[in-house]
């Protein structure tokens, strides 16, 4: 019964997810699948930051550094030691989620509100060294990164295909983060969130726990990060400096980071937005900022949380207490 | 036969200021003991640091033989030790359920059986199974308390130390939690209150120890202790 | 040693720029417990507003009042308008700042384009001292920043508000009990934070050219500074601002100049680490209600 309710809530997303896995039949032109791509491999990451943020609480503003070092060692492995994207695959993963451990266990004793501070500067000064590395990164031009990606012999670069890879991965990213929230580690991440003293008492180890969920957000930023690197053919460090991270963010919060179609949301409504607008990006970015002070101030639980919560209404007609189990509308306090 | 919990020369200093001088106190298996004392007496610090929240300036803490001074709160609760604080008492955004779930997830490993084998079975015996679907944080306070203590139940704790368990409940809901409190030592659990409510405390314990200025200066059966001058003289005017 | 002297001195102009930054920062966190990202988007705008009535053809004098003022009535707008909806839940006001971070942003480039923005120095005399090249508008900046750190200060410490203020950020809940009126202090502190920002703001331009995206830096040095010294606490700020100044200036004449930025973190993330709450301690921020 409860693993039933559980399945159920994956549905939606997965319904989603096939939907979109349809779009090519329809001849879509290039520039939506280019599009579709880069929003993509931001909801991998930001299916981590979800982990991070929805589940644990923690803030971080250095997300897109942790991408960084997933596309960087991507790009490395392939020009000195030929690796090819496979095998970057795994090695970017576990980079990123050692980057993650480094940053995390200096950033997470300070803790508290000077955690999401410390994260910030770990990530501007990950871009200032990449800047700074010679040719070794490619200083501030970056690097390329050629070579196909191939499955089972067939080319993935072409675009389509590219596309359909990418849905297979946020697919994968989806489920894997569907199965924390509901496993018993997603259920100690949210005690951590809830109240960290409590947490402890009941035989929690908080501090391993933070850390572990910063290397897990690791971990799904270094897939992203590689997919980026192949899709692009070119890296540069201001991709991942502080700024990009404060879009992660924003796409994080504008979709809800508490529930499982919260990221899906957040990536393809910023990514598309500007389309549907017909909006320059400058422009757009405004809507953004806009759109997160206004989802913050008005929907604590996303936009995705604010629907769900509007159509309980509209359908029971009275406000329930939880728009939804795991999103808890109170918030982390002290 | 050893007590379960053997503090000795317990100290702590903040600053210049000594919380704890040099406390002696053995919780003997399967009683309730009661410590008393005035606000400021050292209650809450001798809370603290037998749970870890703050590190000891001297003095050990023996749990059933092993030396657990200084360990990582989780640490202790790990080690058997349960704890109820007096206002973090549930995760108010989670379920119930969940909440008594989660704090069944981190215990050792082994043990006794378990008297409470399901989070339900926890729920039931508090008396809250009725609120199993309902946020935590939607609870009347005294829902919450009775909530609180099944999480410290959950760990299965050999010892629980409760941290002015009544504060904030009315007379009925009071009583409830003594008939609950009562039955533990039947289920294998060593109870600890920490309070200042006499009224609690002589419902509750046949032992008393009494804290005054970080010193214990009376410990015994609940009756003596209660007619002894010098604990007559701390609470001159208080709560007796 | 000539160069020495002039790097430390290029240093402290700068430094003198991010403490008024920092002081905003550390006061705006003390007393509310919102991390203030936008913080440097304000000090942004002040550059922008001194570069529109540098243009418009106003003296610099003028333009930094202009600016001050600007500035100060945009943190009055928003803290009326979005930050005392935040005061519950810090955590909302640091996200609402995110947002404010690309709305400011933006809004610049979309009305006054991306590019570089500059003003002719508004004092071009520079003194040979012994073989030492000092730029009177670097003087200029420092002495400005000292005038107006000293005036704080003294508001601070020898008025009346300024001991219901430092009660505040030391306990706003007790504050409001003794009948000081915390929500008008709050409104204060940003408009005098905003106000500050709007003085760097004038004061960088006059220094270097600036763009809608320079803020991002700053702020982040404003709060490296802010948290070196201990967040909540302006003498601390202060002080590690001449701390970063000084280290900055001596990497910039030693050769190490592509890591200046890098200094202010790095000093940031090892002093937090050592002492997670600043060298001169701070306030870990208003207490919440559990």
């Amino acid at each position: 019964m409860k693993t039933g309710n559980a399945l159920r809530s994956l549905l939606p997303v997965l319904v989603i997810l096939a939907l979109i896995a349809a779009v090519p039949l329809f001849s879509p032109s290039n520039r939506f699948l280019s599009l579709a791509i880069s929003a993509g491999t931001n909801v991998i990451a930001l299916y981590g930051l979800s982990v991070l943020f929805g589940q644990t609480g923690i803030l971080s503003m250095g997300h897109a550094a942790l991408v960084g070092v997933g596309a960087y060692a991507a790009a490395i492995l392939a020009r000195d030691f030929g690796v090819g994207f496979w095998t970057a695959l795994p090695v970017a993963a576990l980079a990123s989620a050692v980057f993650a451990m480094i940053v995390g266990i200096p950033s997470l004793r300070v803790g508290g509100h000077h955690f999401v501070i410390m994260t910030f500067a770990f990530g501007q000064l990950l871009a200032i060294v990449l800047t700074n590395g010679g040719d070794y990164t490619g200083a501030a031009t970056g690097l390329d990164i050629a070579g196909p990606v191939t499955l089972f012999g067939a080319d993935m670069s072409d675009l389509t295909r590219y596309y359909l890879m990418v849905v297979a991965f946020v697919t994968a990213a989806a489920v894997a983060s569907w199965a924390i929230i509901h496993s018993s580690y997603g259920r100690t991440l949210r005690a951590i969130r809830e109240n960290e003293k409590l947490a402890a008492s009941l035989g929690i180890n908080v501090g391993r726990h933070k850390i572990g969920a910063f290397v897990v957000s690791g971990v799904f930023a270094g897939i992203s990060g590689v997919l980026l690197a192949y899709f692009l053919g070119h890296i540069s460090p201001s991709q991942f400096s502080s700024f990009p991270s404060i879009y992660l963010a924003l796409m994080v919060m504008i979709g809800g980071a508490r529930l499982i179609e919260g990221p899906l949301a957040g990536g393809i409504l910023v990514a598309f937005l500007p389309e549907v607008l017909n909006l320059d990006p400058v422009q757009s970015r405004i809507v953004y900022g806009v759109c997160l002070i206004a989802v913050i101030m008005l929907l604590p639980d996303g936009l995705i949380g604010g629907i769900v919560r509007a159509l309980r209404v509209a359908f029971s007609g009275k406000p329930k207490q939880e728009a939804e189990r795991d999103a808890a509308p109170s918030e982390a306090r002290q | 036969m050893s007590p379960i919990l053997a503090i000795s020369g317990l100290g702590k200093q903040f600053g210049g200021v000594t919380a704890l001088a040099g406390v002696d106190l053995a919780v003997e298996e399967g009683e309730i003991l009661g410590v008393v004392g005035p606000n400021g007496s050292g209650k809450t610090t001798l809370f603290n640091v037998v749970t870890g929240v703050h590190k000891p300036s001297g003095g050990t803490v023996l749990f059933r033989g092993r030396d657990i001074t200084g360990l990582a709160p989780h640490a202790i609760s790990r080690a058997g030790i349960g704890y109820t604080f007096q206002q973090a008492m549930a995760f108010a955004g989670l379920g119930v359920l969940e909440n008594v779930q989660i704090a069944g997830e981190h215990r050792r490993a082994g043990g006794a059986a378990n008297p409470w084998p399901t989070p339900q079975a926890l729920l039931d015996f508090v008396g809250l199974s009725a609120l199993g679907g309902e946020k935590a944080g939607v609870l009347p306070f005294g829902s919450l308390r009775l909530l609180g203590l099944a999480l410290a139940l959950a760990t299965r704790p050999s010892l629980l130390l409760l941290d002015e368990p009544a504060a904030g409940l009315n007379d009925r809901e009071t009583s409830a939690l003594v008939g609950l409190v009562r039955q533990l030592p039947g289920h294998g659990i060593t109870v600890c209150v920490i309070d200042h409510d006499m009224k609690l405390m002589q419902m509750l314990c046949r032992r008393l120890a009494v804290l005054d200025f970080g010193s214990k200066i009376a410990d015994g059966p609940t009756e003596k202790v209660l007619a002894d001058p010098k604990v007559l003289d701390v609470y001159l005017g208080g709560d007796l | 040693m000539d160069i020495f002297i002039q790097q430390i001195l290029n240093g402290l102009s700068i430094a003198s720029v991010i403490t008024l930054i920092a002081i905003g920062v550390t006061l705006i966190f003390g007393l509310t417990g919102i991390i203030n990202f936008a913080h440097g988007e304000f000090l942004m705008i002040g550059g922008i507003v001194t570069w529109l009535a540098v243009s418009a053809g106003l003296g610099f004098p003028i333009a930094v009042v202009l600016a001050i003022l600007a500035v100060g009535l945009m943190g009055y707008i928003l803290e009326r308008g979005l930050f005392r909806f935040t005061l519950e839940r810090p955590t909302n006001g640091f996200i609402v700042s995110l947002g404010l971070i690309v709305v400011l942003q933006h809004v610049v480039v979309l009305f006054w384009n991306p590019n570089q923005k500059s003003i002719p120095r508004p004092l071009t005399t520079v003194w040979e001292v012994g073989g030492v090249r000092i730029a009177s508008v670097r003087v200029m900046v420092i002495l400005i920043t000292i005038a107006v750190v000293a005036l704080s200060f003294r508001m601070i410490t020898a008025s009346r508000y300024g001991r219901a203020l430092r009660a505040s950020v030391e306990d706003r809940d007790t504050a409001a009990l003794m009948g000081i009126p915390v929500r008008r202090y709050i409104t204060g502190v940003f408009v005098l934070g905003s106000a500050l920002a709007g003085l760097g703001g004038a004061l960088l331009i006059a220094l270097f050219p600036i763009t809608p995206f320079t803020g991002g830096t700053m702020v982040m040095k404003g709060f490296a500074v802010a948290l070196i010294g201990g967040l909540g606490n302006i003498y601390g700020a202060v002080a590690a601002g001449l701390i970063l100044g000084i280290v900055e200036g001596f990497s910039a004449g030693y050769g190490f100049s592509q890591w200046t930025d890098a200094y202010s973190f790095v000093l940031m993330i090892l002093v937090l680490i050592v002492r997670p709450h600043g060298l001169f301690g701070g306030t870990s921020g208003p207490r919440m209600a559990s």
